[in-house]
């Protein structure tokens, strides 16, 4: 009996999960950077603005990342955000006192108002059903908030014809406009104490003509309606509408109307000048808009008692922009901020409009080669002549500016980063020893004397740290100081890895080398247009490859050290792609790696194709890597474009496949498996050269209707054991095909919804397109959000299911874990990971599969991965509630015994009782009191310590942090007490150095006694 | 795309015959004291396709739900709510308890009150207490205890032996030497002498019983393959 009480002693022990994280550990271990998108300035309604209210100032925006937002105009920390769901995408927003209210959704469809300084919903509001909306392009057009008198007052328009005052969580009145025969689109809302202006574009032959209804504020009765008198031809950028007129321009005339409840009067026209375009400044209140009148002339024009004057000019000399403000005098005053490619500083002006006079002038010297050109300013008076200045970029950064001093930059392009590569960090360069190698012996010894002063320093130290030891531990921060001599060298390791660099791209077309330490940006780089403007570089989306790790790097030579390539779509103004980049750069610096000529400025890229690339990889062939990129009209680009390369890729030509994701003619995607061709080409310099094309071996055979939705490559790392050796001494044989991928399919978006709709997951070798594995699973309605993630032979994937009328099914997440094993039985091998895909062996296998249920849905999921893969792998997912968290693999062993304890040789190979529901453990959500919100994607790296695994988590935010499955087996305990062993040991000394002369005293005594 | 706008109009008109709000309140409790401890949070029904955002007051509203059977959850990020089944048949709306995990149907009979209630059943902990050095702790696990057993033992034994009764000790170190035999026959493999030593022993002891019961063999085999389990350990 007691034998089983210490099996089950040494069971527990085995059992008790993985530990938690300590409250003391977290931010030092871990780091989170919260983004709240970058600014939406494609109206003014969802443009940043300054907002002040009893004494408190925030900036407010809603951004492109579908986030309203307050940032701290002092610090540059986020107040409060809020985060709508992806089809609920946030319009425009209003802001009156200590409300700001927004709309979202199709047409308007959701009505929210939150504490402006706090985020505090107030109100939520259903205006219509989300289907009814309208949808059209820009989604802003039709929708419009207006406070009344006081902020619980909200008019709204909606889908571009129905206004409702919202007052307090009720409705007060709606009104609709009739369908007439002529469609009107109402945009704009007015209010003044009489009347509630609409004003809307009616169409007619070749332009539009503005309508106006105004409508009782108190009761949403019509007053008058009336169509004016007009002729627009580009739609909404020709009109204002100010508080008390309506002003348009017709073919370059500026004119305006008097609004009155009666909504009689005269169009009126000025024909001094001819403008372009009509800009409201935010002055639209005081009746103030800005009017473009050619390249050299700007004027600022206001309404006064019903007629026009222009109050200033300006004759900007580049790009300016305008930016208005009501004083604390409430006089009105603008900031012109003017800016050139060509210089490193930007010039403001900033004006006051009352006496006409300039307030301020000053530079900034902003940093364009670094943050991109300014698109979008605004500005808030500090005092008569000091303005603050929020400025926006075309990389995504945003920064404030208190006159010409730099307060704070969020480099918010990091909300939207499309590919992530970890890059592991050379050790740090010795500076011990660094003698010139012609010293003579004189001068050798004088500076080893030298260095010998240190020497008494050094046994202080040596003992301290003998005695005291505080050690790296796996729970240290990977922060490392670097010594003042080398602090601008490049950045080394520490000691067990946890210091990477995490090199990004965001679709802003910047790159970043992220410390993992702690988040700071090592470096930043643009990537540059060549010398054409008006294109832009958008990064495509995981196509980043490492082509040198820190292991293939020539470390005695200096300036090199890890080499990332990366590819960019170049991409016209008109959104097509011209042709593919490539970005060849040094992980650790940011520097060219091509062109070393350049360090700063733009990063240039070498153009690699000329069409849409299909898909690109990366290839290792005999220790050599080679980027393969294949176009879409299946020509096959390699890089490094050299002899040596060439040689490689045409003699393993043959045994080469890819599988290409392909849209057919009638739009549906299909996978598509292709090898590879190569013909000669007679070249001029007489070389031996080839060209090499893939062509199509096998289409893989979808349901009518359905489509490829997303490929999931497996996870590649090493593989400890191949196979499982059972409690009964058998063995199960992994299945490890190393060309294996995941193939998620839905129903293609324009077939009508049917019955046998589903979504399908498959396991394809993607060099025969043989399915090994299918599972069919219920989609949506019409939509799948099926998450897989995959390595070695272990499939994990989640999804929905609406089932609940069967017995015993419950509607819920559900996560299935899949273990795929050679052959029909156990201790059948197939040797899967050597054979060729064209055997026939290779499609015996065996699935072992369990289902969970899961509480929550998932964003994203994927596995741990260690240096040799001997740690278990945790699978790690990221809920919708804003929570990463880890879950044993022990839970997802689908091999767990069902409906009964398990047996003595279960319990050895450590499998517990099924259970249907995962616990929802909070002690496994690693990212703890964060909130990561928006996880887009996870992805893990191995660290130099076996036993852990370093995660990021990338979407709105930055997450990263450590796991280790299997506990960190492979550093000693943090809780190890040394000093304890210490004292232990030299009291045992003392003890033999004091009991060593008794004894002998006592044996010499014996022997004279005997 | 006119097919599909027919279709999503006409789903819209199937569906807007019945449509119901459903409404309800978060009750504060000493967990979760107030919106400020909330933060951002929503009910949501299924997955998540109609949702309501937990106001200010606690109160929340999921707009627009056509009839049918739903799974309600509230979205936060550090507390744990209930969830619940809620069906929705013409306008009226039931609420019953659900426990993660168990079939929906049929539902529990148990009728919660409508408009729903929820409040935090927990705040998530999510951090584990760092261990500290505890002689005590030490000294109760099983581990140490066996050693100082073991170790009291070893110094006890001679003083023991010492006060034992001399024909007792004869007769104790007869029953050692036996067992010594014993374990030393196992070890080496052969079973059946083992055994013999075994029972010889055991019978030994049993003087008061001279016939050894049939059950005693039987009774030995589970102890032999519990001993070889444990060493293979």
């Amino acid at each position: 009996m007691q034998l089983h009480a210490i099996t089950l002693f040494f069971l527990s022990l085995w059992l008790q999960p993985s530990s938690a994280l300590h409250e003391s550990d977290a931010g030092v271990v871990d780091w989170h950077k919260s983004f709240v998108g970058v600014p939406n300035i494609d109206t003014k309604h969802t443009a940043p603005t300054f907002h002040e209210a009893s004494q408190q100032s925030v900036l407010l925006t809603a951004t492109r990342s579908n986030a309203l937002a307050a940032l701290n105009p002092l610090t540059g920390s986020v107040e409060w955000r809020y985060v709508f769901d992806p089809q609920d995408n946030v319009v425009t927003y209003q802001k009156q006192g200590s409300v700001v209210a927004s709309l979202s959704g199709p047409g308007g469809a959701n009505l929210r108002s939150f504490n402006v300084f706090n985020g505090e919903m107030l109100l939520e509001k259903s205006l219509h059903r989300p289907n009814t909306g309208l949808l059209i392009q820009p989604n802003s057009l039709g929708t419009y908030i207006a406070f009344g008198k006081q902020t619980r007052e909200i008019y709204t328009l909606t889908n571009g014809r129905t206004v409702n005052l919202v007052n307090g969580s009720d409705i007060s009145w709606t009104w609709t406009a009739e369908e007439q025969g002529s469609q009107v689109l109402y945009s704009a809302l007015s209010v003044t104490e009489d009347a509630l202006y609409l004003v809307g574009l009616e169409a007619s032959f070749a332009s539009y003509a503005l309508h106006v209804v105004a409508l009782s504020p108190t009761s949403g009765q019509v007053l008058s309606s009336s169509t004016l008198p007009s002729s627009i031809s580009n739609g909404l950028d020709d009109f204002l509408v100010l508080p008390n007129a309506i002003v348009w321009l017709e073919d370059g005339v500026l004119k305006h109307f008097t609004l009155s409840p009666s909504l009689k009067g005269k169009v009126k026209s000025q024909k001094s000048a001819s403008f372009k375009k009509l800009v409201d400044v935010g002055l639209s209140s005081h009746g103030i808009f800005m009017a473009y009148q050619d390249d050299t002339t700007d004027q600022l024009i206001s309404i006064t008692n019903g007629e026009l004057g222009v109050t200033k000019k300006f004759n900007p000399s580049a790009q300016s922009l305008y930016t208005g403000q009501i004083g604390k005098d409430g006089q009105p005053y603008i900031t012109c901020l003017s800016w050139s490619p060509n210089t490193q500083a930007a010039s403001a002006e900033v004006h006051s409009l009352e006496p006409g006079a300039l307030v301020a002038e000053y530079s900034l010297p902003f940093d364009a080669n670094t943050h991109g050109p300014v698109i979008h300013v605004a500005m808030d008076l500090l005092t008569d002549s000091r303005a603050r200045l929020f400025l926006t970029t075309t990389t995504g950064a945003v920064q404030i500016w208190e006159g010409s001093q730099h307060i704070w930059t969020r480099e918010e392009g990091l909300s939207e980063l499309n590919a992530v590569k970890f890059v592991e960090l050379p050790e740090r360069v010795s500076v011990l020893g660094e003698g010139l190698s012609e010293e003579g012996f004189v001068e050798r010894l004088l500076r080893q004397a030298k260095d010998a002063k240190d020497l008494p320093g050094y046994i202080v130290h040596f003992i301290r740290r003998f005695a005291t030891g505080s050690y790296e531990s796996a729970t240290s921060s990977a922060i490392v100081h670097p010594s003042s001599v080398s602090a601008t060298q490049i950045p080394f390791r520490d000691a067990f890895g946890f210091r990477q660099v995490l090199v990004s791209s965001t679709a802003y077309g910047k790159v970043y080398g992220i410390d993992t330490g702690n988040g700071e940006i090592l470096w930043s780089r643009t990537l540059g247009t060549g010398h054409e403007r008006g294109t832009k570089i958008v990064p495509l989306a995981d196509k980043m490859f490492v082509l040198k790790n820190v292991a293939d790097v020539d470390a005695s030579s200096p300036g090199t050290g890890p080499e990332i390539v990366l590819l960019g779509d170049s991409v016209t103004e008109d959104s097509t792609v011209k042709n593919v980049l490539l970005f060849h750069l040094n992980a650790l610096t940011g520097q060219d790696v091509i062109q070393h000529s350049k360090s700063d400025g733009d990063l240039q890229g070498s153009s690699i194709a000329s069409k849409p690339i299909d898909d690109a990889y990366i290839l290792e062939l005999e220790g050599h890597k080679i980027v393969v990129l294949i176009d879409s009209q299946f020509k096959v680009h390699l890089y490094p474009d050299n002899a040596e390369t060439h040689r490689l890729f045409s003699a393993a030509t043959a045994s080469l496949s890819a599988p290409l994701r392909v849209t057919s003619a009638q739009g549906h995607r299909r996978l598509v498996g292709h090898q590879f061709d190569k013909k000669e080409i007679v070249d001029a310099s007489d070389q031996e050269k080839f060209e090499y094309t893939a062509f199509p071996t096998w289409t893989f055979s979808l349901p009518e209707g359905h489509d490829v939705q997303a490929i999931v490559a497996p996870i590649r790392n090493p593989v400890a054991s191949l196979g499982k050796v059972l409690g009964n001494r058998t063995t199960l044989y992994k299945y490890l095909n190393p060309h294996l991928l995941v193939v998620l399919t839905a129903p293609h978006s324009t077939t009508v919804l049917t019955p046998t709709a589903h979504c399908g997951l498959y396991l394809v070798d993607s060099v025969k397109g043989s399915i090994i594995y299918e599972a069919s699973l219920p989609a949506e309605g019409n939509a799948c959000n099926v998450k897989a993630t995959f390595a070695e032979n272990w499939l994990v994937y989640h999804y929905y299911d609406d089932e609940y009328q069967g017995s015993g099914q419950a509607k819920g997440y559900k996560m299935v874990t899949v273990e795929l094993y050679e052959g029909k039985q156990v201790d059948e091998k197939t040797l899967s990971s050597s054979l060729s895909s064209y055997s026939d062996k290779m499609v015996e296998v065996t699935a072992y599969e369990q289902s969970f249920i899961y509480p929550h849905a998932i964003s994203a999921i994927t596995l741990t991965s260690t240096k040799f893969g001997i740690t278990s792998k945790d699978i790690i997912v990221a809920n919708v509630n804003g929570k990463i968290q880890s879950i044993s693999r022990r839970l997802l062993n689908p091999r767990r015994p069902i409906g009964r304890k398990p047996s003595s040789e279960e319990q050895e190979e450590q499998l517990i009782q099924y259970d249907p529901l995962l616990p929802d453990d909070p002690r496994k959500v690693i990212s703890h009191n964060y909130d990561v919100a928006h996880v887009r994607s996870i992805t893990t790296s191995p660290a130099l310590l076996e036993s852990t695994s370093l995660v990021f988590a990338y979407g709105l935010d930055l997450f990263l942090t450590r796991v280790a499955p299997s506990n960190t087996f492979d550093v000693l305990n943090e809780s190890f007490n040394k000093l304890q062993l210490v004292l232990t040991v030299m009291g045992l000394a003392a003890a033999i150095f004091v009991t060593r002369p008794m004894v002998r005293r006592k044996k010499l005594r014996e022997k004279w006694y005997y | 795309m006119t097919p599909m706008l027919l279709v999503l109009f006409l789903g819209f008109l199937i569906l807007g015959t019945s449509a119901v709000d459903v409404k309800g309140q978060i009750s504060w409790n000493d967990i979760c004291r107030g919106y400020s401890q909330l933060g951002h949070a929503k009910v949501v029904l299924d997955n998540m396709r109609y949702s309501g955002g937990i106001l200010r007051d606690g109160f929340f509203i999921i707009p627009n739900v056509p009839s049918g059977t739903y799974l309600l959850s509230v979205i936060s990020h550090d507390y744990q709510f209930d969830q619940m089944r809620v069906d929705i048949k013409d306008d009226s709306v039931e609420v019953h308890p659900y426990v993660p995990g168990t079939p929906m149907n049929p539902p529990s009979t148990i009728l919660l009150p409508y408009p729903i209630t929820l409040s935090a059943r927990q705040r998530f902990n999510y951090f584990a207490p760092r261990e500290s050095f505890n002689i005590m702790g030490m000294l109760k696990s099983p581990m140490i205890l066996m050693m100082i057993f073991g170790g009291g033992l070893v110094l006890g034994m001679p003083y023991l032996m010492k006060n034992m009764d001399p024909e007792a000790l004869e007769d104790f170190k007869r029953e050692q030497a036996k067992m010594s035999h014993a374990q030393a026959a196992l070890q080496s493999g052969d079973l059946k002498s083992g055994f013999s030593a075994l029972m010889a022993a055991a019978s030994g002891q049993e003087q008061t019983n001279p016939q050894p019961t049939p059950q005693a063999p039987r009774g030995q085999a589970p102890n032999k393959s519990r001993g070889k389990g444990n060493k293979r350990r």
